[in-house]
């Protein structure tokens, strides 16, 4: 049994079918990517694992659980964490807060009566773990800037630290390599792979930028017109004749 | 045979309170589409607009009735010179320097400038309010009536009143559509640095915009005279509020971008509010008030909660918005350790001397001006909770206050409970009442927010004040004591200031644990990215009733606490919902993002206007209003506020004046923003 699994997923928008009967799945300790050219529906598919978008037809489960109706936090309170490919985070907050904010989330501590005894305020404890993420993620020291001083490489970074403060099962990245270059995109590749390796949890990366994909992932999902149009082993899939098409046809056919 | 005498009867009512209404819708039709030209030419959500329509209307009547001017010159003096004028100055002194900022300052903005500009005009012209007169139109004979199919009476004002509005309807749309100017306009709204990448000055197409969409808050202005006369003397300062709010329903229906839909909104609600008049029966105390001011209020509140259009409608953010520097940090979070230890000497000392003064040689006067000041600064800690740390503008913290002060009138006066029992449970009441108002306006961002909760202050000060179970009986609000409790009488002047702020302080210190722990986080998570607060599992509807209930519970103890200390409710003199505007206005301005911030304001909105004003400066009161409108505009510049603002800056120029090392966080800061919503992020 998968760990999350999208089954028969469809979404229509104004007649439109974006996303049309797909199945994905995804176990624990996996690096799975879902391709696909511009207006594919990744990004569709993508909101409707996560509960931004409810599907017309087919169903999201998480560790064998029916989730296709739950919101966007319960789902992340179950072990879901995202990054996003327009990069969202909190103005006005210094980089441990991201962090301190997703681990007391994740922990469910936060009782309006515990706050008012000062009983919430951020302890030594919870600091050193945050610091100690930053640190292993090459963010050592940046914990008090304030997130407007970062670089787009590194912001990324304080994204994925984030969802992993939430302890996830599955980090959903989506195009983590959109803006920057490609020296960038790879030391990031490289940081995730670690992490990942280490922490044991599930990566369903979400990319156009197929080099990436193929250098990073075990296993790949291709999209097109909405429609899953192959899905094996990444190097099975690059090899594809469908796949070189749906991509040619799309650079022929310039950006959408 | 005597039925259908009683269904012609029916019949011949409701054509009859058509034809009423119809005038009355199209007063409402004006304004609304005026205030859609103003949103949509300038993304100014314009509550300034009743003071726009007041200067005109007040310039028409000093000319025409009070100096004998003939109706043309004095119409053409006020509408067509005035009127753009004003619209004019309007946009190049305040809304040309803030057109990329957020929907929300543009707002707090135009909150300033409704209540600056008509006491600048009063103070400016000498005007005389008390002064009797007719309601006088623009129309000669206005009052003549003629019989529509020989049987139904209009009056001339009226006809051209419906006249004047269709054709500046017909003229608007052709304008939008047809026109160069019209598509400028257009594609200043969505955004202003965006057009002039292509080339267009938008600074001249917004001043062209302002002026016109002043020409029609003239037009209104004196058009609403006649109609609105037996309203009352519209010709007061904040006369064209309620016009404004009833026509704001209308606007609503076109999520204050369609024109049609508030042209037909403003004549529906004229119609549906005469019909009411005639078919409701009046017995019902609350079908009663339905027919009167009330029915705008419950419309406008339902339609923000209801219509699709807008709960869909996200606030719609300017495609290079992300070019503008991000909000400053707190100047408290940025400075070195000498400057902290610094500081609170400075504040030891200060309020060391303060409390002796007050305590030694104070008289009686400013005792109690400072046990309000200390008051206020409470109330205002609840527009610090729900402003400064939920990041969202609500109007109706002055309902709250009025709650808390009924509360502790109500519990002392029927059921002979202790006054400060009577207070927390006028608190517990508010904090109710506040989750109860969250719910239905969960989903609502920005703008729409606002609205929405003032439109709740409206519905309680025309409808449920009223009610003796809310309000007592108004005229007997008397009497209310002041605490004695663990033996301590704090009845005395003194005694009852030491309380109050042992009330602050504790206030104080529970804001700050909240904004330092668990909920703060939440709340600060979801200030910055609502979609990416979700992502890590903050349950935005919990926080947002935890505000609402926070912050009314701390408004109400403010409330409570201003009975005890003026003996009396006093809801007429301090809790009309326009005084609410003023209080977020000055809140605003001062810092809502901080404890002090909110106490400031408190000290500001009671001491300056006695000490500065009159005692320093012999001004005339109504200057506060002038002052601290006016500076509302520096809220698109400085959202955290002047006094953090001015105190970012000393507290720099010090560091390096004593050679200290200024800190990562401050050099960070140091950028001046130019608006408050930015999204976050590196460059895209």
């Amino acid at each position: 049994m998968s760990l999350l699994a999208a089954d028969g997923i469809t979404k229509r928008f104004a007649g439109i079918t974006a996303v049309d009967d797909v199945h994905i799945a995804l176990d624990a300790g996996e690096r799975v990517g879902l391709i696909g050219p511009n207006g594919a529906g990744k990004t569709t598919l993508f909101n409707c694992l996560l509960g931004l978008l409810r599907p017309d037809a087919g169903s999201v489960s998480f560790d064998g659980e029916d989730i296709t109706r739950l919101p966007v936090y319960r789902r992340a309170r179950l072990g879901i964490g995202r990054t996003f490919q327009r990069v969202e985070l909190f103005s006005g907050s210094s980089v441990r807060d991201h962090l301190l904010f997703a681990h007391r989330i994740r922990r469910g501590t936060g009782a309006l009566w515990k706050d008012l005894l000062g009983l919430g305020l951020p302890k030594p404890v919870e600091i050193e773990r945050c610091d100690a993420l930053l640190d292993s993620l090459g963010l050592g020291g940046m914990g008090d800037e304030p997130i407007e001083a970062l670089s787009l490489g590194q912001s990324r970074l304080v994204e994925v630290a984030r969802a992993l403060m939430t302890q996830p099962r599955v980090v959903l990245l989506d195009e983590p390599s959109s803006g920057l270059d490609r020296a960038e995109t790879n030391a990031l590749a490289d940081t995730l792979a670690r992490i990942q390796a280490e922490q044991g949890f599930g990566l369903l990366l979400v990319e156009h930028d197929v080099e990436l994909v193929a250098s990073f992932t075990e296993r790949t999902y291709v999209l097109d017109f909405g429609r899953l149009i192959t899905h094996g082993s990444t190097a099975d899939v690059m090899q594809d004749p469908e796949v070189r098409s749906a991509y040619l046809g799309d650079f022929a056919a310039g950006p959408s | 045979m005597t039925a259908s005498v009683l269904a012609a009867g029916v019949v011949e009512e409701t054509v009859r309170a058509f034809f009423q209404g119809l005038p009355i819708g199209a007063g409402f039709a004006l304004v609304a589409m005026s205030f859609v030209l103003t949103y949509k030419t300038s993304g100014v959500f314009n509550l300034a607009f009743g003071a726009q329509a007041f200067i005109s209307a007040a310039t028409y009547f000093e000319l025409h009735v009070r100096r004998d001017w003939p109706i043309w010159s004095a119409v053409l003096v006020a509408v067509v010179l005035v009127a753009p004028a004003l619209g004019l100055l309007l946009e190049r002194l305040v809304f040309r320097h803030v057109h990329a900022a957020s929907a929300v300052a543009k707002l707090v903005i135009s909150l300033g400038l409704m209540v600056a500009l008509p006491e600048l005009f009063k103070l400016i012209v000498d005007y005389n309010r008390e002064q009797p007169f007719g309601a006088v139109g623009i129309i000669p004979d206005g009052t003549t009536v003629y019989r529509l199919f020989g049987r139904y009476p209009v009056t001339r004002d009226e006809i051209a009143a419906f006249v004047i509005v269709v054709a500046a309807a017909v003229a608007l749309a052709a304008l939008f559509r047809y026109t160069r100017f019209g598509l400028r306009i257009r594609a200043v709204v969505q955004s202003p640095r965006m057009t002039e990448l292509n080339g267009v000055n938008a600074d001249w197409v917004s001043s062209g915009s302002w002026m016109l969409s002043s020409f029609f808050a003239g037009l209104a202005g004196v058009l609403l005279v006649p109609t609105t006369s037996s309203l009352g003397t519209v010709l007061e300062p904040q006369g064209y509020f309620p016009i404004v709010i009833s026509a704001l329903a209308a606007a609503a229906l076109g999520r204050l971008v369609n024109l049609p839909a508030a042209l037909f909104g403003g004549l529906a609600l004229g119609i549906v509010t005469t019909q009411m008049r005639t078919h409701v029966p009046r017995d019902n105390v609350i079908l009663a008030e339905l027919q009167g001011p009330a029915l705008p209020y419950v419309m406008l509140f339902a339609i923000i909660v209801f219509w699709p259009a807008i709960r869909r409608q996200v606030a719609g953010a300017d495609p290079l918005l992300g070019v503008s520097p991000p909000p400053p940090a707190l100047a408290a979070t940025s400075r070195s350790r000498g400057m902290t230890i610094y500081t609170r000497i400075m504040a030891l000392a200060f309020f060391t001397a303060v409390g002796i003064w007050t305590f030694g040689y104070a008289n009686n006067f400013w005792i109690s001006r400072i046990t309000h000041s200390v008051i206020f600064s409470i109330i205002f800690l609840s527009i610090v909770v729900f402003t400064g740390l939920g990041g969202q503008i609500a109007l109706c913290q002055v309902t709250f206050a009025a709650i808390g002060a009924f509360g502790a009138m109500q519990f002392a006066q029927r059921w002979d409970i202790s006054v400060i029992v009577g207070m927390v449970a006028g608190a517990a009441i508010a904090a109710a009442v506040g989750a109860v108002l969250s719910i239905p306006v969960m989903r609502l961002g920005g703008i729409w927010l606002a609205i929405a909760t003032l439109a709740f202050a409206l519905f309680f000060h025309d409808v449920l004040v009223k009610y003796s179970w809310v309000g007592g009986s108004l005229f007997h609000g008397r009497g209310v004591p002041r605490p004695e409790f663990f033996g301590v009488d704090f009845s005395s002047r003194e005694n009852f200031l030491i309380l109050c702020v042992a009330i602050l302080v504790l206030v104080g210190v529970l804001i700050i644990l909240i904004r330092e722990s668990s909920t703060g986080m939440a709340l600060r998570a979801l200030r910055g990215s609502e979609t990416a607060a979700e992502s890590i599992g903050v349950v935005s509807w919990r926080s947002r009733v935890i505000v609402f209930s926070v912050s009314a519970a701390i408004a109400a103890i403010g409330g409570g606490l201003l009975a005890m200390e003026e003996r009396l409710v006093g809801y007429e003199s301090n809790y009309d919902p326009q005084t609410g505007l003023f209080w977020l206005v000055i809140v605003v301005v001062l810092g809502a993002r901080t404890v002090e911030g909110g106490v400031q304001a408190g000290v500001a909105f009671v001491i300056f206007p006695e000490l500065v004003l009159d005692r320093w400066l012999g001004l005339h009161g109504a200057w506060r209003y002038v002052l601290f409108g006016f500076a509302a505009i520096s809220f698109a510049r400085h959202p955290e506020g002047l006094l953090e603002h001015g105190k970012r800056r000393s507290q720099a120029l010090m560091q390096r004046a004593f050679g200290r090392r200024q800190p990562a966080m401050a050099a960070a800061g140091a950028g001046e923003p130019a608006d408050s919503g930015t999204e976050t992020g590196g460059e895209p």
